[in-house]
C-alpha cells in the first residue's frame, strides 16, 4: 500500500494530466507497440503455436502409445494368468485323476489280495477237513481191523479148543455133502 | 529146480517101491514135509549151512525117529545132507503125485484137524473125484491149523471147507 501511494505520488509530481492519460501510453508509443505486438503475434501464430501443438500432439501420442502398451502388457499378463490357471486346473485334474487311478488300483489290489487270502484259507480249511476225514477213516479202519483181528483170534482159540470129535465129524460130513451136491 | 525135485522124488519112489514100503514112505514123507512147512524154526535149522550135517540128522531122527521107518529116516537124512531140506515138501508132494498116478488117479491132498477113518476117506475120494471130474487118490494130512472141516487140493484146485478159512473170510469181512 505504501508502494502504490508512492506511485500515485510520483504521477502527481510529473504532470498535471488527467488520470486516464496517466494510464495510456503516448500515441506513437502505442502505434509502435501495436506493430510490435502484431509482429510478435504473427511469429507466434505462424511458428511457435504449431510447434507447441506438434509437441503436445507428440506427447499425447506418446502417452497414448504407452497406455496401449500398458493395455497390451496387461492383456498379455491376463492371458498368461489365464494360461497358468488353465495349466494349474489341468495339473489338478491330472493329479486328481492319478490319485483316483491309484485309489482304484489299490482297491483292486486289496480285493485281489483279499480274494486270494480267502481262497487260500478255504483251501487250507478244505485240506484240513479232508485230512481230518482221512485220518478219521484211517483210525476207524485200523480200529475195525484191530477189533476183527482180536475177535477172530479169540474165536480161533475158542473154536480150536471147544470143537469136540462129534462136531469135527459133523464138519467133515458137511464138507462131503457139499461136494456131492 | 523142478527137474532136480522130480529126480529126487522119482529116486525116493523107486527106492521105496524096491523096498516094498512105498505106501508108508509116502505117508511119512508127507508128514515130514508137513512138519517142515509148519515150523519155520525147523526149516531154518535144516537149511542153515553152518549147522553140521550130524546135527541135522539128529534133528531128523528126533523128528520122525520113533514113528517113522528106517528107510524114511535114511532118505530124509540123505536129502537134508544134500542141502535140499527146503525142497523136501515139494519132493514129498511129487512123490505122492507119482504114487497116486501109479494107483491110477490124481493126488488129492486132504488136510483135516482130526484123523479120518477109511469109510470117510472112501466117500471123500468119490465126492472129490466127482467134483473135479477125474479119479483122485486121497492122501490125508493131519493139520490142526484147519481147526475144523477139510481143505482139499487137487492139482491147482483148492476146495476149502475149513473153519479156519471161514474165520479168515469173516475177519476180512469185518475189516471192510
Amino acid at each position: 500500500m505504501a508502494f502504490l501511494a508512492n506511485i500515485v505520488l510520483a504521477a502527481n509530481v510529473e504532470g498535471e494530466s488527467s488520470p486516464v492519460d496517466l494510464l495510456l501510453p503516448a500515441t506513437p508509443e502505442l502505434i509502435a507497440g501495436i506493430i510490435a505486438f502484431g509482429i510478435v503475434f504473427f511469429f507466434v501464430w505462424r511458428w511457435a503455436l504449431p510447434a507447441v501443438n506438434r509437441s503436445l500432439e507428440a506427447q499425447q501420442k506418446a502417452i497414448g502409445g504407452k497406455i496401449e502398451d500398458a493395455d497390451r502388457v496387461k492383456a498379455e499378463a491376463e492371458s498368461l494368468l489365464a494360461d497358468y490357471q488353465a495349466q494349474l486346473a489341468e495339473a489338478r485334474a491330472t493329479q486328481n485323476e492319478m490319485v483316483e487311478a491309484a485309489r482304484r488300483q489299490a482297491e483292486a489290489l486289496k480285493a485281489d489280495i483279499l480274494a486270494k487270502a480267502t481262497a487260500e484259507a478255504d483251501q487250507i480249511m478244505t485240506k484240513a477237513r479232508e485230512d481230518a476225514a482221512a485220518e478219521r477213516g484211517r483210525v476207524l479202519s485200523e480200529a475195525r481191523g484191530d477189533v476183527a483181528n482180536l475177535s477172530i483170534d479169540l474165536a480161533e482159540r475158542v473154536v480150536g479148543e471147544s470143537l469136540d470129535r462129534q462136531t469135527h465129524l459133523g464138519l467133515v460130513e458137511r464138507y462131503i455133502a457139499e461136494l456131492e451136491k | 529146480m523142478t527137474d532136480r525135485i522130480d529126480g529126487y522124488a522119482a529116486a525116493v519112489f523107486e527106492i521105496a517101491r524096491a523096498e516094498g514100503e512105498l505106501g508108508r514112505v509116502e505117508r511119512e514123507f508127507l508128514a515130514v514135509a508137513r512138519s517142515i512147512e509148519t515150523s519155520p524154526e525147523l526149516r531154518e535149522r535144516l537149511v542153515d549151512a553152518r549147522l553140521p550135517v550130524e546135527r541135522k540128522h539128529a534133528i531128523v531122527h528126533e523128528l520122525v525117529g520113533g514113528r517113522a521107518s528106517e528107510l524114511t529116516v535114511n532118505l530124509v537124512a540123505f536129502i537134508i545132507g544134500q542141502g535140499r531140506a527146503s525142497e523136501l515138501p515139494v519132493m514129498a508132494r511129487r512123490l505122492a503125485q507119482q504114487v497116486a498116478r501109479e494107483a491110477g488117479g490124481e493126488l488129492a491132498e486132504v488136510r483135516a484137524a482130526i484123523p479120518l477113518d477109511d469109510a470117510t476117506i472112501e466117500r471123500l475120494t468119490a465126492a472129490l473125484s466127482k467134483a473135479v471130474g477125474r479119479q483122485v487118490v486121497v492122501r490125508t494130512i493131519l493139520d490142526p491149523t484147519v481147526m475144523g472141516g477139510i481143505v482139499a487140493r487137487v492139482g491147482d484146485v483148492v476146495i476149502d471147507g475149513s473153519v479156519q478159512s471161514r474165520l479168515q473170510s469173516l475177519r476180512a469181512a469185518m475189516k471192510n
